[in-house]
């Protein structure tokens, strides 16, 4: 046998090949560079986070009113679409399941250098379903979390809404965001050339952990009801806007917040920005006559006043300080007693002046006026009450008649329930408890005395006084209740003119705070209408 | 005849001993690495069962979550009252003479006076 030279030559390049492979294996395995040992590690290596579920918001029975659901994202390979011939299929499904427009499908998926797109975000698992079944190829299912409300419109101020970074971003949802927020798992591991998992290669696993629960001191059934009479008063007066609230008057509990106009938490991204709006407890507006139990209230604590004293209430007209001071009625002399009852102007002015600006504005600040209540919500307004430097000669007036004061809903009731209360203003709060995962309890707020602005003899006698605006000759006769004896005031305040100064003459905010029973309160409520147009515009 | 004997004999008689130690080492060495390749299979089927047992266990939780979600739908008031009215059903709460206050102490009293109505 003879080598000529071709063949040779081929031996000696077959030798140098294997050779040089030889090498190029001996270095990779040897002494790879580093660039090519990152490649390699990139290419196998598997980081996984997942998002801890947030925690169940849940009322005070434990009802839910907000917890994680799974949800997917609909996406799509148009490439792998393409090539299979099979975009019609895909498109027509898309179409029928979605109610999309077939123009914006089609040139979404035709798209061949593209092999991800995202068709839907956040789709319930029962809508994706049948979409499922038809097991169109190049369609890709992504898991994700996503917040449900359950109950929709049901305590939506309170409860808030988390955005769909799972962030909470109004009510409960934002105050206690921390403790709602899971904990990211992590799974650090191996893919092997198919991109699955090598099990045996998972050096870290750690699971994703669910938020807290927080239990609400809200009750669901008197949510509702709430709701529902602010309904029934938004289709009977058109006010621009409504809110209410319940409030337990021992502990300063909440069972009920409501505000209208009101959203859907699952829809949040739909509502315009003053829907959003909490307006029990930032919304800031003088209160009209319901400051007068206040008013009143001091001037009996103080001595300053007598319930049976009398005073002379001009016949429903009073020059005092260059302006005249109206009463709705006329009226002659009154008693304090009837002073309440009957919401008499003149009569709380001059209470008031009796009184003194210091004892006043200390009154006012005692009850909690100019500062936030601490109710554990965000956005709280403090209100104003200006100091007496600020006073002029007609303030003192107008103040104990609720003008010149700007208060929020939450310090009027607060107020009212410290009456209620014998005399102890405590502070408002919503959340009940909050449990870990594991039933651990991790916050459990207790009732606190803030402080005492009237003494339990008179605060008694205030309820008995206030008892009497809801019987027959008081201002709020409707508001009384079979079988129950009902305190409280009524409140009719024009709202200020910001523009041209003074006030309007057609606009008012309606009000009634009241508590029951009377012989052993437990539950305070108020309710504000603002800007009635029709049927009527007094508390 | 006999010197031929000799030979042949010498000759059977040079025998290789059978390399004992080495043949042992081997053997353990193969049934090490068959024992290594089972236990490996072994872990990488676990390790399969464990994920799967994983999804079914993530997906299980996934369903309770949505069940309970729609469960606490179905319960809201709103939802409630709309069923009601499906069904021609209408409530009213109760009026004064139907209500049975309980205070403390008078417990007894009270249940007796209920029982009486």
């Amino acid at each position: 046998m003879k080598y000529n030279g071709r063949t040779a030559a081929t031996s000696v390049v077959m030798a140098a090949v294997f050779v040089g492979l030889g090498v190029r294996l001996a270095f990779l395995h040897l002494k790879p560079s580093p660039g090519t040992l990152a490649r390699i590690e990139n290419g196998r290596h598997l980081e996984q986070e997942t998002r801890g579920p947030r925690g169940r918001i849940l009322d005070r029975n434990g009802n839910m009113l907000a917890s994680d659901v799974a949800a997917k994202h609909v996406c799509a390979d148009p490439k792998f679409i393409l090539e299979n011939g099979s975009i019609t299929n895909v498109c027509d499904a898309l179409v029928s399941r979605f109610a999309m427009d077939r123009s914006v499908v089609w040139n979404l998926l035709n798209q061949p250098d593209r092999q991800y797109v995202r068709i839907q975000k956040f789709m319930r698992e029962e809508a994706i379903e049948p979409l499922r079944a038809m097991n169109l190829k190049g369609l890709i299912f992504e898991d994700v979390p996503i917040r449900d409300y359950p109950k929709g419109v049901l305590g939506a101020h309170v409860i808030g809404y988390a955005n769909y970074e799972g962030v909470g971003s109004a009510g409960v949802e934002q105050r206690m965001n921390t403790l709602l927020q899971g904990v990211s798992g992590l799974r650090i591991s191996q893919k092997d050339g198919r991109r699955h998992e090598i099990y045996s290669q998972r050096t870290v696993d750690i699971d994703p952990q669910s938020g807290a629960d927080v239990y609400l001191t809200i009750d669901q059934q008197i949510q509702h009801f709430s709701e529902v009479a602010l309904d029934n008063l938004n289709a009977k007066y058109h006010p621009a806007a409504a809110w209410a609230i319940v409030q337990n008057v021992r502990t300063g509990e909440i069972l009920a917040m409501a505000s209208l106009p009101t959203f859907n938490p699952n829809r949040f991204n739909t509502a315009p920005a003053e829907w959003l709006r909490n307006r029990t407890i930032n919304y800031t507006y003088e209160p009209g006559s319901t400051m007068k139990a206040m008013v009143i209230a001091s001037a009996l604590d103080s001595g300053a006043v007598k319930s049976t004293d009398i005073f002379d209430c001009e016949d429903g007209a009073w020059h005092y300080g260059g302006r005249i001071l109206h009463d709705s009625h006329e009226y002659g002399s009154l008693t304090v007693a009837d002073i309440i009852k009957k919401s008499s102007n003149i009569g709380a002015a001059k209470v008031a002046l009796q009184m003194g600006e210091k004892k006043v504005y200390q009154a006012l600040r005692s009850f909690g006026f100019s500062e936030r209540t601490g109710i554990d919500l965000p956005g709280e307004d403090a209100g104003i009450v200006w100091k007496t430097e600020r006073w002029s000669k007609l303030s003192i007036t107008r103040i104990a008649m609720g003008q010149e004061v700007l208060v929020t809903s939450m310090q009027i009731l607060n107020a009212i329930s410290c009456i209620a209360n014998d005399g102890a203003r405590m502070r408002p709060f919503i959340i009940r408890k909050v449990v870990s995962p594991t039933g651990e309890l991790l916050l459990e707020p207790q009732p606190e005395v803030l402080n005492r602005p009237i003494r339990p003899d008179t605060a008694k006698e205030m309820r008995r006084l206030l008892a009497r605006v809801t019987q027959p000759g008081g201002t709020a006769t409707q508001a009384a209740l079979q079988g129950y004896l009902v305190g409280g005031k009524t409140g009719t305040a024009q709202k200020a003119d910001l523009v041209n100064g003074g006030y309007y003459s057609h606009k008012y905010i309606a009000s009634f705070v009241g508590f029951l029973p009377v012989e052993n309160p437990a539950i305070s409520i108020i309710v504000v209408a603002d800007e009635p147009t029709q049927g009527g515009y007094y508390g | 005849m006999k010197k031929r004997q000799k030979t042949r004999n010498r000759k059977s008689q040079v025998r290789i001993p059978f390399p004992t130690v080495l043949a042992c080492f081997l053997v353990f060495v193969v049934v090490f690495g068959l024992s290594y390749l089972w236990l490996c299979a072994r872990c990488e089927m676990l390790g399969q069962e464990i994920k799967q047992l994983e999804t079914v266990q993530r997906d299980s939780r996934r369903q309770l979550n949505n069940e309970q979600d729609r469960w606490s739908s179905m319960l809201a008031p709103a939802s409630l009252d709309r069923a009601l009215k499906r069904h021609h059903l209408v409530m009213h709460l109760p009026n004064e003479q139907q209500v049975v206050r309980v205070r403390s102490g008078t417990i007894a009293s009270v249940t007796a006076l209920a029982y009486n109505k």
